[in-house]
């Protein structure tokens, strides 16, 4: 709903809003941070938050372009997955099995896994020397049959993980555990291997997004992640999954964070200087969601 | 508590035997030489956090190490106000001779610099100068001169589109000192040389190359025709390059950074880039040291001490040695 109000409005501002080359540069743009927020929705609808994930980008995205030329990108990208996920499983550990409160311990995490990267690199910035030979250019800057290839990863990926949500026992579950934690107990969940389970899952799509960074811009700082976290929460509560757990889904955050990445580009389109961008991206996000609650209730003001 | 005084204790000792032991090596090298050793203390913001600052705490390591009438204690802020300035306080009970100061934050600093002015030691300001307030109680500013490293950016732009053409300008982090005295610089110089080239827009890129990148895509949607790029460093230069590149259309493109980066440089000499400004970590780190103890000895230095940042494109890169960051 709000997302076609927002394309319509767009579209009668600027003509150059809605061509099939700009739609394809919106979707490339948001999928970094819809990649990531993929995995998160999982961790939400669990009735979790991941805050760690703006540092754990960083992380991976130092760690491959890094490794790209000392040990080759096959190597790299392995190694940058076991390692992102073995972060995803102290996460999933501590929350999970520990029972840990994840808001603490991801905010905690944030900020350790920004302190690893530091060590790691040094402070220095991270390039891989030879960008036009690499065939990790693959993950950024191709594209097949048209369509850049991380705007591909982003949908797969995304289509992917909405069939494992809806289809199969375990996205059930996680709706279970989300939605009420001491009825799925009852009902013999566990809990703690679901919970650790999305952990590693956003940890995983983490990962992926970071190929994609890596490969786009073929270079890396150490904290090119900043503030992606609340990008992608925002994103996620764009599309109505809900903090509290329970509910939500992969399509609707999908929508959620192209919404995002349409109005940045809209506004650029439309020649609105900086400061101003701010106040009225916040502006289209309250009545986004003030007009998905309307279209709940029927009425756009509460009667109560 | 009494662990760390005796800690202090021991090393204030040990400084007391070292400027013992260094004025004696010098009166025995040279009879003439000057006996006096300076203590300088600086807090840097944040090191580790890039290369720049990497790399200038080794070049002032380095040559406080060469200089041999001076002896330095190098401490880092990590990022943190409330560290920095109980790290001034520190240098302070110390009694070093002067105080450098890379500031965490312009504002907040103001009132610690005054702790040391009152204490009657001398702050030098090295890299990002503070916040007015703050100018009346430092004894000088060492760093370089942002805004003419935006009007040479400017003046390098007009060059290389022969005096017309329609350009965008991808700004530094909002807010930010550097930036904004970068684009000013720049929008200053730019109509004095060249009336005939227009801005089109401003957006910022942060300092961050993956925002540049995407700032630059939709540059390119907006507009059929860029003729040039000025980002205000090439980190954020590069990222417009990459963005340009991936819609065959750098070739039609300048593009102009400020501070060069490796990346930048490398750019540079495939010919795909055009034009930047040269600042050097270790200049900048040697500037603030020579100045700090051109004041410990009491002399007269310029209020605002920029040291050379200069032009660098295709024709000169030569001259200049890869960026270590």
């Amino acid at each position: 709903m709000a997302f076609i109000l927002c394309v319509v409005i767009f579209s009668l501002s600027t003509q150059k809003f809605l061509s099939t080359d700009n739609f394809l540069t919106v979707v490339m743009q948001a999928s970094i941070i819809g990649t990531i927020a993929l995995g998160v929705t999982f961790v939400v609808i669990g009735g979790n938050l991941d805050l760690s994930v703006g540092s754990l980008l960083s992380f991976a995205t130092v760690l491959v372009v890094d490794l790209h030329d000392k040990v080759g990108p096959g190597t790299a990208i392995l190694l940058m997955f076991v390692f992102t996920l073995l972060i995803g499983s102290v996460n999933g550990y501590l929350i999970g099995y520990l029972r840990l409160n994840s808001l603490i311990v991801t905010l905690g995490m944030l900020s350790a896994i920004q302190g690893i990267t530091l060590v790691y690199s040094g402070g220095k910035n991270v390039d891989i020397s030879d960008q036009t030979n690499t065939w990790f250019a693959f993950f950024g800057r191709e594209a097949l049959f048209g369509v850049p290839v991380p705007a591909i990863i982003f949908i797969v990926l995304g289509i992917i993980l909405q069939i494992v949500l809806l289809k199969t026992g375990f996205g059930r579950k996680i709706f279970a555990i989300g939605g009420n934690a001491t009825a799925s107990l009852f009902s013999g969940l566990r809990r703690n291997r679901l919970v650790f389970s999305t952990y590693l899952l956003s940890a995983f799509t983490t990962g992926c997004a970071a190929l994609i960074l890596g490969s786009r811009v073929m270079g890396s700082q150490n904290n090119v992640g900043e503030g992606y976290e609340l990008l992608v929460l925002a994103g996620v509560i764009l599309g109505g999954t809900s903090l509290l757990g329970g509910s939500g889904s992969i399509a609707r955050t999908v929508i959620g964070v192209l919404i995002l990445a349409m109005i940045q580009n809209g506004l650029l389109l439309l020649g609105f200087p900086y400061y101003t961008q701010w106040l009225v991206t916040w502006v289209v996000i309250i009545v986004a969601v003030w007009l998905d609650i309307a279209a709940k209730r029927g009425k756009l003001f509460s009667t109560y | 508590m009494k662990v760390e005084i005796k800690a202090v204790r021991t090393l204030q000792n040990l400084g007391k035997v070292s400027l013992l032991a260094g004025s004696i090596i010098s009166l025995g090298l040279s009879g003439m030489a000057q006996a006096e050793t300076f203590r300088i203390g600086i807090t840097q913001n944040n090191v580790g956090v890039d290369s720049y600052q990497t790399t200038y705490e080794q070049a002032f390591e380095d040559a406080a190490e060469e200089a041999d009438n001076v002896e330095v204690v190098v401490l880092d802020a990590g990022g943190d106000v409330a560290r920095q300035i109980s790290q001034v306080r520190n240098l302070i009970q110390q009694q070093v001779d002067v105080i450098i100061i890379w500031p965490t934050d312009g504002q907040a600093v103001v009132p610690a610099i005054n702790g040391a002015r009152n204490a009657g030691i001398p702050v030098v300001v090295t890299n990002s100068n503070i916040a007015e307030a703050g100018q009346p109680l430092i004894a000088a500013f060492s760093g370089p001169n942002n805004i003419q490293q935006g009007a040479y950016a400017a003046e390098m732009m007009c060059d290389q589109l022969g005096g017309e053409g329609n350009i965008v300008q991808i700004t530094g982090q909002p807010g930010y000192t550097t930036a904004i005295e970068r684009q000013k610089g720049f929008e200053d110089r730019l109509p004095e040389v060249c009336p005939d080239v227009t801005i089109l827009d401003s957006q910022p890129g942060d300092w961050n190359r993956a925002k540049a990148q995407r700032t630059m895509e939709d540059f390119l949607t907006r507009y059929d025709s860029i003729d040039g790029v000025y980002a205000a460093d090439d980190n954020m230069g590069v990222g417009a390059l990459n963005a340009a590149k991936s819609e065959d259309r750098a070739g039609e493109i300048i593009f102009i950074g400020a501070t060069n980066f490796a990346v930048g440089y490398e750019a540079m000499a495939r010919g795909e880039y055009h034009g930047s400004v040269y600042q050097s970590p270790a200049e900048d780190a040697r500037n603030a040291l020579s100045i700090a103890i051109a004041v410990a000895q009491g002399k007269e230095v310029d209020k605002m001490s920029y040291f050379d940042t200069p032009k660098i494109t295709q024709e000169n890169m030569g001259e200049f040695e890869k960026p270590v960051f």
